[in-house]
Formats: structure tokens, sequence, C-alpha cells
């Protein structure tokens, strides 16, 4: 009996053993690289207007269009004039959620101040894209007060289910102290409607001095936002020297910026000497040394089923992808990917279960990661 | 000429002590503001940790710059001291000043309006750091008197 039952054994756990190995390695897909375009000026976002179409911002000013992974050399018009220098230009291009029946994008840019323009503002319009001209333009966000620097913008855009519009607007870089106050916009999460109304259920509303369109506080130059499925918000910003950060942000929250940080000034000097407080959230996960985050996204996509659910973070220092595998709202995992293009400038998620990236500078690429067979 | 040597490492020391505590203290005293728990210790050690930090971990060494600066001004200092009869100490107190309003002035300029140094964001701030090279200079002028035929006697 004890004869029979042994090969009856081994070829039972030989053949779990082969399942198993095979499952592994059939949801494992090996990604490829493609560039589909070259010699964009300093591209900063992308946003998909359709299954195959896209519409990539240049930080110099230019809003162009590429089609079935081909370039349009004829950018689209009507795009409003930027303050490119520093950091600035047209940053964020976003497509409304209802694109395919409104035609509706938002655009977010820095631009100097109508009244004192040796100043610039963050702002955001809304615009309808028709054919390849950008009409009906109208301004639903400025950052208030202007400032006299051109770094940290923030100028990412998210949808949030509800259809409101989130707006990450940077500390300004001279002015991170404000950071820690609500009567302006530096280093805040904003919440608007996409009329530019104020949304009544915005936390500080009722709040004495307070700017009514603060979602969150206490950031410092956010590159990255996300809205996952189940509604929760994440939010990635450069830290200084070291103390870059992914944050799960809710709203009326403090993130500390600059009162708790785990990096150190340019100067080497210390900006606080701590890293946690009562009242201040702490991140999920922190880069010291930095790596200077650039973007985010968050796969949902078919095309590669082991990466389902996981954030990728497109990196500028010193040029990758980092993966990171979450689990109940915690990094469980970190991957770095793609190390051979350089600065990557950020990354999105295509409706096909691609991704792309967009590298940084002056010959900026248009890079397709799909997968190999 | 070892005297020269020794004042200038002297004033460039001086220089750079008062700039990192100028930045400690902006930063700590705000956090203070803001009711954060800045007791004496924390002062000490922060004030600490940045003077070394700030002159070793930083993306520019502070008393590198503030070297170069003192050096060009000090130098200058000494050619328009053969045409002037300015009393020396005043002489070198308004270049160490010089030196550092170049620092807090032009590096903005060359970074797009950033202040680097977190201390020179105000003009109160700026003000300060031009006090520090004045008396930085002023230590040089008035510890390099002697043997100079231009000097008031």
């Amino acid at each position: 009996m004890k004869i029979i039952k042994l090969p009856i054994l081994c070829v039972g756990l030989l053949l779990c053993s082969g399942s198993a190995f095979s499952v592994d390695e059939s949801v494992k897909i090996e990604p490829k690289t493609e560039i589909l375009a070259q010699g964009l000026d300093h591209p900063w976002s992308v946003t998909f207007i359709a299954d195959n179409e896209m519409l990539v911002t240049e930080l110099s000013g230019k809003l162009r269009r590429v089609s079935d992974g081909l370039l349009n050399p004829a950018p689209i018009d009507g795009v409003p004039e930027v303050l490119f220098a520093g950091q600035g230009g047209l940053s964020e291009v976003l497509a409304d959620p209802n694109f395919a029946d409104n035609g509706l994008i938002y655009l977010s840019f820095s631009a100097p101040d109508t009244d004192q323009p040796k100043l610039n503002r963050l702002n955001v319009i809304q615009a309808r894209l028709k054919g390849n001209v950008l009409v009906d333009h109208k301004t639903i966000f400025q950052s208030d007060p202007p400032r006299r620097t051109a770094a940290h913008y923030g100028a990412r855009l998210a949808f949030l289910a509800d259809g409101t519009l989130l707006i990450t607007s940077g500390d300004g870089f001279n002015y991170r102290e404000q950071a820690q106050a609500l009567d302006n916009h530096f280093g805040k999460i904003l919440r608007i409607n996409t009329d530019g109304s104020i949304p009544q259920d915005n936390p500080f509303t009722t709040t004495p001095n307070a700017l009514p369109d603060i979602w969150s506080y206490g950031h410092r130059n956010l590159q990255g936002l996300v809205v996952a499925d189940d509604g929760t918000v994440y939010e990635h910003e450069h830290g200084p020297q070291g103390g870059d950060e992914l944050n799960l942000v809710l709203p009326g929250k403090n993130y500390g910026w600059p009162a708790i940080t785990y990096g150190v000034d340019y100067s080497g000097a210390m900006i606080s000497p701590f890293t946690e407080h009562p009242g201040m959230e702490q991140p999920l996960k922190y880069w010291d040394p930095s790596m200077a985050p650039s973007g985010m996204t968050l796969y949902r996509g078919e095309m590669f089923p082991h990466w389902q659910g996981d954030l990728f973070i497109s990196a500028l220092v010193p040029g990758d992808v980092r993966r990171l595998a979450m689990e109940d709202n915690q990094v469980v995992e970190e991957e770095i990917l793609f190390t051979e293009f350089g600065r990557i400038r950020n990354i999105a998620s295509a409706p096909n279960g691609s991704l792309i990236l967009l590298t940084d500078g002056k010959d900026g690429k248009l890079i397709r990661v799909s997968a190999k067979n | 000429m070892i005297k020269q040597i020794q004042a200038f490492l002297i004033s460039l020391i001086i220089a750079t002590f008062l700039v990192v505590t100028q930045t400690t203290a902006s930063n700590l005293i705000w956090l203070q503001s803001i009711n954060m728990p800045v007791d004496l210790q924390l002062v000490i050690s922060t004030m600490a940790a940045d003077l070394v930090d700030m002159n070793s971990r930083g993306a520019f060494p502070t008393i590198a710059l503030i070297f170069v600066g003192l050096l060009i001004a000090f130098i200058t200092a000494r050619i328009i001291a053969i045409w002037t009869r300015l009393k020396k100490s005043y002489l070198y107190a308004l270049a160490g000043g010089a030196a550092l309003f170049a620092i807090v002035a032009l590096m903005p300029l060359a970074f797009y309006n950033l202040d680097l140094i977190a201390g020179a964001r105000t003009l109160a701030g700026k003000a300060y750091l031009v006090f520090a090279g004045v008396i930085a200079g002023y230590y040089f002028g008035s510890h390099t008197q002697q043997g100079d035929s231009n000097e008031d006697h």
C-alpha cells in the first residue's frame, strides 16, 4: 500500500509545483519599450483623449497631439501665454472624465500676474478642444498670493469621483513656512468644482481666515497625484535633500512641511529637527537620498496583470521608475525599472494597459512600455 | 603676511559662524512660533549640526562661498586703499559687507529668484548677513593695520 501511495504522492507534488510555477510565469509579462516621439521641448504631462490619442504638454508652452503613435507636427492653437522660466511653464493637461461628450480639457501653467508683472501665479483653465484649437477658455483657479520665484508650483490635477478637481500647489520655495498657514495657496492641495466654484463640503469653508478651496496643507512641491478607484488619494512630493514623500491624503489633514521633515536644506542646514509631531501626518514612505519624484500613475490595466494595483512613480534622479506594490495602503515592495532613459518627467497609464513615459529636457521623448509578446 | 592670513581666516570663521547661526536661529524661531517644542538643548544641538552640515553636506559649502566672496572683496579693498585715506578697518568692513551683499543678492539671480540660504529670504535676514560681512571685514581691517603706509597715523 505504501509502495503504491509514494509514487502517487510524488507525482501529485510535482504536478502541484509545476502548475504553481506555470501560473507565476504566465502572469509575469516582460515589458518592452519603444520611443513614439522625440524632440519634445521639456515634455511635462500627458493625458489620453481617446484610446489611441493623447495630448502632451511642453513646459515651454506648446500643447501637442499624438495620434496612433505619431506626433502631430502642428501644436494645438489657443494655448494661453505662459511664463516659461525656472520650473514654470505649461504644466499639466488633464482630459475631463466626459471628454468624449464635452471636449473639455484642463491646463495648469505659470503666468505673470496681470497687476504686478514681476510676480507670477499658478493658473488652471478649462477649455474646449475643437479640432486642433482650444476655445471657450475659462480661468478656474489662480494661486494667491502671487510669487516672486519660478519654482515649486506643484501644478498636478486629478478628478475625484464626485467630479470635483484637485489641484496641487507647491510652496514656491522661498515661502515654505506659508505651507502651515491656511490663508494662502502655498504648499496645499486644493479642491474646486470644474467651473471654479468652491465645494461647500471642503474642510476649511467655515474656518476663519482660511481659504475655502484648501483641501489639505503642509506640502512642499507635489508633482504626483492619483485617485484610486476606492477614492484613496495618493500624492508624492519632492523633499529638499532627502525627504521625498509618498502620502495618503485625507481632507483637512496637515502633512507637516516644513515643521517636520526627513530632509535637510540644499545649504545643508536643518530645516527642522523634528520628523513627527501630533496633528501632523506621516508619509507612507519617504526617500533619503532623494530620487526627485516627478509623476505618478496607478496601474489598472490588463496588459501586465502582476502590476495591477501598483503605483508607478517617475523619478528625475538618477532617472528611473519606481514600482510600489501596495497592500492595505502600505508600500510592501519597491522595484526600480527603466533606468536606461535618464531623467523621467512623468508616467501615465494608457487605456490599452501600456505605460507612457516622458523623459525630461529639451530633447524629451515619449516612450511606450508594452508587453513583449 | 602670516598675520594677514591669520586675520583672514579668523574673519572667514566669524562671517561663516554668523551666517550659519542666523539660518539656524531663523528656522528655530519660526518653529517655536508655531508651538513646536524648541528648548535650549535643541538650539545648541541644531546650531552645532548646522555648523558642520552647512559646510560639508550642502550643495555648496557655505564657508567656501564666503571665502571666495571675502577674498575678492579684500583684494579689491587693498587696491582701493592705495588711493583712499579711509580708515582701513572701515574700508574692509565695507568690503566685507559688499561681499555678503553680493552673495545674498547675486545667488537669487542665478537661481530663478530662489534664496538658497534660508536666512536670506527676508529683507531683515539679508541685512543681518550683510552686517555679518561688515563685522568680519572690520575684524580683518583692524588686525592688519600695522605696516600699511596708507593708513591714518
